[in-house]
């Protein structure tokens, strides 16, 4: 069953050089329990279409669905999590991560076990008391996921949610994400514009291209898990990847 | 850090060339009275000046108090709508413009003498800084937050009360710190003209009599009870706004 479908997505935003067309006629699925990134270079529509699917914006053109209901704002299916992780400078970490389950106006018992139950998962009991800017950049991520998974949901949207970090902290938190995901089973959409990235982390790629933002090509990965970026055919995706995601430059290389 | 004490050397300086200028008789005495003789003043007129200064003190708690609870709710509003912003931007613009002690005619038609003026002109030197400060800072707030409680679908509400406020609040106390700041300029002020009691009145009224001892004494009650009401606010703002220690580059 497809959990997350768009179809014929567009969107047009107003702005005072006149209307700008960020997203064309996307078709795009993701069926239940699939992890997709969403790869391309910035400015082609990747994360607005993200944002589109979190319900904070509507398309103009085409109708998303998150578990087979018509999108109208944000839904209880999904969680997001964003690059500069938006944690709440003046909350401790548990209140942050009790913050999506206080919107949905959770009893605060039923919320303090459920965030004990991340911080645990996630590794953040130490710093459960903590401020956000007393962590390092991984573990506040570790908070960002922490709270999008806190209410359980079917789709978890990440916008480039380790662009922000060293190569380090990044695999280790790939890897992480991984277990995450094979132990709850979510469809996971994951916008980034690294193609190691993508080709570690998904199930299957959609490739977009920018001006205006549309999906060029999709690459199924399969590869098995744990999936080891040395060998020949990890190589060979990533070269694929490579000259759809900059078609120009690789015919101007053969010319 | 260097030791706060540090802070006190321009004063000594000060009443180091105070003394020395009282020394060269370089003005008369009437003009320019001894530190002495102004240390005098505080001990024979303690309970004189302990109530002008009292009365003063109420008059500006009262005014700040009622700004407070005006513009602060309002500046939140503001803040967040973009509709009230575009109904309210001149107006705020025009009348924050208008120096309130320009308004004591105005407030003494209306009101008479007596405490009422000098709080309505308070309040209306504390509400713009205030104002404006609180509209500032809900503007400041970093989009990605409000687009995760969105996202969490977080109902208008709480949205205000632990986003917004909070986020808010820094800027909140700078613009307390102003208003307090304005309210005591202003309370000074109108005692002068408007009212018959306060450290103003005690000031104008010493000069008539030619009692510049007292003058000077005044002056330092002012000059001191409006350090002290610097340093509660700050104190005050570490204690609300912990969470912030670190944040910034360095204490304000």
């Amino acid at each position: 069953m497809q959990f997350v479908e768009c179809r014929g997505v567009g969107k047009i935003y107003a702005s005072k050089a006149g209307p700008v067309e960020a997203l064309r006629g996307i078709d795009l699925a993701a069926s239940e329990g699939e992890f997709v990134c969403l790869l391309g270079l910035s400015g082609c529509g990747k994360s607005t279409l993200l944002q589109l699917i979190a319900g904070l914006e509507a398309p103009t053109a085409g109708s998303i669905r998150v578990g087979g209901i018509e999108l109208d704002g944000p839904s209880d299916e999904t969680s997001i999590v964003f690059q500069d992780h938006g944690l709440f400078p003046w909350m401790t970490v548990e209140r942050n991560v009790e913050f999506n389950m206080k919107a949905r106006n959770a009893p605060s018992d039923a919320r303090a076990v459920r965030a004990a139950e991340l911080l645990t998962m996630m590794g953040l009991t130490g710093v459960a008391t903590r401020y956000p800017h007393e962590l390092s950049g991984g573990m506040r991520q570790r908070v960002g996921i922490a709270r999008a998974l806190t209410t359980r949901p079917r789709a978890l949207l990440m916008d480039e949610p380790f662009g922000a970090l060293d190569a380090q902290t990044r695999g280790r938190l790939q890897e992480e994400l991984l277990q995450i995901w094979e132990h709850q089973r979510t469809t996971v959409l994951f916008v980034t514009h690294s193609i190691d990235e993508a080709v570690f982390l998904a199930d299957r790629i959609a490739v977009f291209s920018p001006q205006p933002g549309r999906i060029t090509g999709t690459v199924p990965i399969e590869l098995p898990r744990p999936r080891d970026p040395e060998t020949p055919r990890f190589t060979a995706l990533k070269k694929e990847l490579r000259r759809m995601l900059v078609p120009d430059l690789h015919g101007a290389a053969l010319s | 850090m260097p030791s706060r004490v540090f802070g006190l050397l321009p004063l000594l300086a000060l009443l180091v060339l105070w003394q020395a200028v009282s020394w060269a008789q370089i003005y008369p005495t009437v003009l320019l009275p001894t530190p002495a003789k102004v240390a005098a003043a505080f001990i024979t007129e303690y309970p004189d000046i302990f109530r002008n200064a009292a009365a003063s003190i109420t008059r500006v708690i009262v005014g700040v108090s009622l700004a407070f609870c005006f513009a602060v709710p309002l500046g939140l509003l503001i803040g967040r709508y973009q509709i009230l912003d575009v109904l309210a931007d001149w107006s705020i613009q025009i009348f924050r413009s208008v120096p309130p002690i320009s308004l004591i005619p105005m407030a003494l038609l209306f009101f008479g003498i007596g405490d009422k003026p000098a709080i309505v002109l308070i309040f209306l030197a504390a509400t713009w800084p205030l104002l404006i400060n609180t509209i500032f800072g809900v503007r400041s707030i970093e989009r990605t937050l409000i687009k995760v409680a969105r996202a969490a679908r977080a109902s208008e509400q709480l949205i205000f009360r632990d986003i917004i406020l909070p986020s808010a609040m820094p800027a909140v106390f700078t613009g307390l710190r102003l208003a307090i700041g304005g309210g005591w300029l202003t309370v000074v002020t109108a005692e002068m003209i408007a009212v018959k009691s306060g450290l103003g009145y005690m000031i104008l009224n010493a000069q008539l009599t030619f009692r510049s001892e007292l003058i000077v004494a005044g002056i330092v009650v002012i000059g001191a009870i409006g350090l002290i009401a610097d340093q509660g606010v700050r104190a005050l703002r570490a204690r609300v706004c912990r969470w912030q220690e670190g944040l910034t580059a360095e204490a304000e």
